[in-house]
């Protein structure tokens, strides 16, 4: 909101620098966002001067030299002039030495041409009021010699635009703000004084620029209250006027529109003046459009009207969006002469519903959606008709039609005084409080209570609906007393059970994981498109990811998965030839469980290996085995033993993978999943990936994340050496090592019995071609046995090994490679 | 004979300088100790010794033996040596650069939101987690935001359809599922299940519907901290601030709080910063965090005892602190991972 300070010093005495100004509006929550200077700006040291005498210049035939008087009491000053549009008798700006002009031009007492100079005398351009550089300013009205040139041109003003939070409507105008800061400068506050008192009696002779006003939405319009001025002189405002309007912005159209405009600004309450003329029937009728109604509005845009919305209209059709804005058919503008004024209160809810629904924000609306003042719904009208009369003339009809009544507004507020210090936590008397609340115009009062005590009570007046109970009143003293009081103290800080939640601790141990293996976070957004959805997954299953109101087709769905954010980022670096090749993230996705979305804690990383990679020495390039490494090893970190789950092929409905070089272990319905391996060719080609990308998933449900890991308890160990024996098998080719690693281990575990242990199977070898029968491959273990109690004897390790070799014969459709 | 073998010695110890493999080791190894080898040719001639000389030139015989076998096994171990390292290939240039990769590092932001955990942490703050999908309720009903507060509006806030389902983020009731605005949900949902005292910090992403620009993104990051006890004050909510702030800008940061309004806290406070950092930027106060004393109406909504205890909550741009500390003069950078901006900050 734009504030004059020309314009508040009409409420207040403001003497303050425009710097005070904007640091007190800052300081009691008026955050400014900017600062114009308009007009002249200040020049103190420039003053009034009479020429008294003018001869011309011994050394320079342009220059002359003038004796010229600066007020009484003040010596006459020499000064050398290069202008010659001046007579002796004139009166013009002096700066005197010291004074500073626009653009930092700093006036000194210096000799010109072997002349001694005691200052300057300007042209309108050196004081920034004209454009007028010929010639010096020729101060026509011929003020006081020695008065100082702001006081001539009193145009110079500052006008802030501050940002006002939406709990204080009360603010939205010129004497709101002019209270705020005179309870902050501890000075008083001056209202408008009205002249042309209403006298209610009139009010029997209603009717003769209207015969009646009805209010059928009264739920939404509990208030509503007209006048009539007959006889009004429609001109444009007078300059003052005019002035105040532009310096906050606004454009001034005539006096009538310009006094609405001026007091909603200087009061806060907006009005609505109608061109009686205009008004058919000589009805006025507050009420709901009907659906699909028009109308016209000042900014000359056709709207269709919605049954919630507000009109106000005359007997044939809608003359005015109660609230919002009115329409062109009911201007009041140059051949108007009797004019109907508005004042009402509409409900705050239904205006912001009109007005974010027909997409029009007016300076009307905004103060109504977030409330007037009830009680200064009659106040601003007779502001306005006082203005009215003064300036565009005309009579007053029929007194006031006033239709509803002003909604209640009664608060009281019991204060402990005790209870406003234990908040803000250091001493405040009870003076500096009541002082406090009662320059913001509330009204404290000290009752006795039987047992000899007493409590304070505070009213709340109507304009200040935000204030509700004792700690809004806390914020007031705070505010007003000065945040710069609060005293620094040390940290309070006393021990606290409670850990990090360990989704956390999880996840930054998995970053740290991860840079220490070369990759590098990133940070993408949470947003994909259903195009991209579709192309990663073969079946259509984007509709419960999809946001009600995205921004952007390209940002219309939750991301179900990092890697394709990842990609972007491997994309965008290819492009720019950065060299980067492994990234990860870390963040929330969102994945489809039997109709349901589940909010995952997912890691994700990829590696690119790209296809020209050029460099004097290179390793083998990660495959499959790197990505399951990575995987495993993050679900350990959360504590998870990826290594007893089963393993299998990702699904075919999944068809970013390439078939045969990635894997599943998990499920995201059973609250973890994981994916890893090589990303399908095709998909690449699409991002134009020219190589080879890993990658790998590890998904968890949050919920899965609550526990504290158990702390290791430590197992004893043998101190024997373990015994090592060979076995190959022959294994059908599909068969996963895995599984016949188990059937191993189960069968060696049943051969030693409690004797000793068969402590490890390890796979060492894998094979398939020459030698091997078809349809087979030979897996190639190493078995460890050992005891805990003894070095174990050869014998008895070579009958466990020959029963094992035994019972895979026998029990298994392997076949023991000889 | 002693003389012969002093001979036979020293000329195996001039004779060992000249192997260097092992056929050279073999062959020299016979020229001495081989069935026609020198030492054994004198030792065949033990036979021709008197016998009462015998145990002394055997003694002898014996010993220069092991000084040749002692001999044999230096020049093995060091042939093997000489193998091993023949191997390895030539010698590296040092100066090649390793294949292995560059160093990982963690995204600005996170490093950014970690640091300020720890500085939180230090004072007894621990970190809690919630969920960026929420409901109306968490978001705001429980933080005492009014139900036509502009906040909601489908213009600021993202929101799923009606017939949205989610497993495992709960509703309270019907209210619809929306993307979190702020983190202070977190705190709702943590007081719900906690009682006082209470000192957590939630950091963790956030979302308004802002199309994207230099200081803008649909999505960021903000840290949310919640202090709850007996007679907390609004001097403690500003030596915690204090703290904080010289803690990550120096010692010489001075801190300014201006009132605001949040509709969950009151007072409620937008806290600027200054210090010396600030002065090259031209600027005297930078704002940084907002806070404020937890309303009452919240407490009510999570079952706290409004009267027993009072607290204070804060918030903060992890995006704007990073862009302070870090200089950074556009959003976007986070959020392109450009390899070139992530590496900068690798430490």
């Amino acid at each position: 909101m734009k504030l004059s300070t020309q314009w508040l010093k009409q409420y207040v005495d403001l003497d303050q620098s425009p710097e005070a100004i904007e640091e007190a509006l800052t300081l009691i929550g008026f955050e400014v966002e900017g600062k114009r200077h308009t007009g002249l700006p200040e020049l103190p040291g420039v003053v009034v001067g009479e020429v008294l005498a003018s001869e011309p210049h011994p050394n320079a035939d342009r220059l002359s030299v003038c004796r010229v008087s600066i007020g009484p009491g003040e010596e006459q000053r020499e000064i050398v002039c290069g202008a010659s549009n001046y007579k002796v008798g004139d009166r013009v700006p002096v700066a005197l030495p010291g004074a500073v002009l626009p653009g930092d031009f700093k006036i000194k007492s210096s000799k010109l041409r072997g002349v001694r100079s005691e200052g300057m005398m300007c042209s309108g351009k050196e004081l920034g009021v004209t454009d007028d550089a010929e010639g010096l300013l020729i101060l026509e009205d011929r003020p006081e010699v020695g008065t100082p040139i702001n006081d001539v041109f009193a145009g110079g003003d500052v006008v802030y635009d501050v940002e006002v939070t939406p709990n204080r409507p009360d603010c939205l105008s010129h004497l709101g703000m002019a209270r705020e800061l005179a309870a902050y400068f501890g000075q008083a506050l001056n209202y408008p004084s009205l002249t042309h008192a209403l006298s209610p009696e009139e009010e029997t002779t209603r009717g003769r620029l209207l015969d009646d006003v009805t209010v059928e939405a009264e739920t939404d319009c509990p208030l509503y209250m007209a006048y009539m001025v007959t006889g009004v002189r429609v001109a444009p405002s007078p300059e003052w006027l005019k002035r105040a309007l532009r310096s906050i912005g606004l454009r001034p159209i005539n006096n009538v529109v310009d006094i609405t405009n001026y007091v909603l600004h200087e009061l806060g309450q907006p009005l609505h003046a109608f061109d009686a003329a205009k008004i058919g029937g000589r009805n006025l009728v507050v009420r709901h459009a009907r659906e699909g109604e028009k109308i016209v509005t000042l900014d000359d845009k056709e709207r269709e009207l919605a049954k919630s919305m507000m009109v106000i209209a005359d007997s044939a059709e809608p003359l005015v969006v109660a609230g919002v804005m009115g329409s062109v058919d009911a201007e009041v503008d140059e051949s108007s002469t009797d004019i109907v004024l508005e004042s009402a209160y509409f409900r705050p809810g239904s205006i912001r519903r009109t007005s974010r629904r027909l997409g029009l924000s007016s300076d009307s609306s905004y103060r109504f959606e977030r409330g007037v003042d009830p009680r200064g719904v009659k106040y601003a009208a007779q502001r306005a008709l006082d203005l009215i009369l003064e300036i565009a003339g005309g009579r007053i009809e029929a007194g006031e039609i006033q239709v509803g009544e002003e909604p209640v507004f009664e608060q009281e507020i019991e204060l402990d005084f005790d209870f406003v210090r234990r908040r803000c936590g250091f001493e405040i008397g009870d003076e500096t409080i009541q002082a406090v609340l009662e320059s913001l115009e509330l009204t404290v009062a000290r009752h006795e209570t039987r047992d000899m005590g007493y409590r304070w009570v505070v009213r709340v007046p109507s304009f200040r609906s935000d204030l509700e109970e004792p700690i809004d009143l806390v914020e007031e003293v705070v505010r007003i007393h000065g945040t710069d009081k609060i005293p620094e103290s040390p940290v309070r800080c006393t021990g606290l059970e409670g850990e990090d939640d360990f989704q956390v601790v999880f996840n930054r141990k998995a970053a740290e994981y991860l840079v220490g293996r070369h990759f590098n976070e990133c940070f993408n957004y949470s947003f994909r498109s259903e195009a991209e959805l579709n192309k990663w997954f073969s079946r259509a299953g984007a509709d419960s990811l999809k946001l009600s109101n995205p921004l952007s087709s390209d940002q219309s769905h939750l991301r179900w998965s990092l890697i394709p954010g990842l990609l972007d980022v491997l994309v965008l670096n290819r492009r720019r030839k950065t060299g980067g090749v492994r990234f990860f993230e870390r963040g929330k996705c969102f994945r489809e469980v039997e109709g349901e979305v589940m909010e995952t804690n997912a890691v994700s990383f990829v590696i690119f290996n790209p296809g020209d990679l050029r460099f004097w020495k290179t390793r083998e390039p990660a495959d499959f085995f790197t990505a399951k490494n990575i995987v495993f090893h993050l679900a350990r970190l959360a504590g998870f033993d990826l290594g007893a789950e089963r393993i299998e092929a990702v699904p075919m409905c999944d068809s970013a993978w390439q078939e045969g070089h990635s894997a599943k272990v998990g499920d995201i319905s059973r609250g973890l999943e994981t994916r890893m391996g090589m990303l399908n060719f095709a998909l690449l080609k699409e991002y134009d990936l020219d190589g080879t990308v890993i990658c790998g998933i590890l998904e968890i449900l949050p919920e899965k994340l609550e526990f504290v890991p158990p702390r290791p308890v430590f197992r004893p160990f043998s101190l024997y050496p373990a015994a090592e024996r060979d076995i190959a098998l022959y294994v059908p080719r599909e068969e996963m090592a895995e599984t016949v690693r188990i059937k191993l281990e189960e069968i060696g575990r049943k051969a030693t019995g409690d004797v000793f242990v068969l402590e490890e199977v390890v796979l060492f070898d894998v094979y398939e071609g020459k030698g091997v029968p078809e349809d087979r491959k030979s897996l190639a273990f190493s078995l460890s046995f050992r005891a805990n109690d003894r070095t174990l004897a050869e014998d008895e390790v070579n009958a466990a090994f020959n029963k094992i070799q035994e019972d895979v014969s026998n029990d298994t459709e392997y076949r023991i490679r000889k | 004979m002693e003389k012969e073998l002093q001979s036979i010695l020293e000329r195996a110890k001039l004779g060992a300088k000249a192997v260097a493999t092992r056929a050279d080791l073999e062959a020299f190894k016979a020229r001495l100790v081989g069935p026609n080898g020198e030492l054994t040719r004198l030792m065949k001639g033990m036979a021709d010794v008197p016998k009462e000389e015998k145990p002394e030139v055997g003694r002898r015989l014996n010993e220069g033996k092991k000084e040749l076998e002692s001999l044999f096994s230096g020049l093995l171990e060091g042939i093997e040596l000489n193998e091993s390292a023949a191997r390895l290939g030539p010698p590296v240039d040092p100066s090649l650069p390793s294949p292995d990769g560059g160093p990982g590092s963690q995204h600005p932001l996170a490093q950014v939101r970690e640091e300020i955990c720890s500085v939180f942490r230090k004072v007894g703050f621990s970190v809690v987690e919630g969920p960026e999908v929420e409901t109306e309720y968490y978001c705001f009903d429980a933080l005492n935001t009014p139900s036509d507060h502009p906040a909601r509006d489908l213009q600021d806030t993202y929101y799923l359809p009606e017939s949205a389902r989610f497993g495992n983020v709960s509703k309270k009731e019907t209210e619809r599922y929306l993307l979190r605005t702020h983190t202070s949900s977190v705190q709702i949902r943590h007081m719900l299940k906690t009682p006082p005292p209470v000192r957590v910090i939630s950091p963790g992403r956030c979302f308004r519907r802002d199309t994207a620009d230099a200081t803008h993104s649909a999505n960021f990051h903000q840290i949310e901290g919640l202090y709850v006890d007996e007679d907390v004050s609004v001097k403690d909510l500003k030596a915690l601030l204090d703290y904080f702030i010289r803690t990550l800008l120096g010692k010489d940061a001075r801190t300014r709080f201006r009132p605001h309004f949040f509709p969950y806290t009151e007072p409620s406070f937008e806290v600027d910063f200054s210090s010396s950092h600030l002065e090259k930027l031209g600027t005297d106060w930078i704002e940084i965090a907002g806070c404020g004393i937890v309303h009452p109406a919240v407490f009510d909504a999570v079952g706290y005892d409004r009267e027993k205890y009072s607290g204070f909550a804060f918030g903060m741009g992890i995006e704007r602190i990073a862009m302070i500390l870090f200089g950074i003069d556009d959003i976007r950078y986070f959020y392109q991972n450009d390899i070139r901006f992530l590496q900068q900050f690798a430490r």
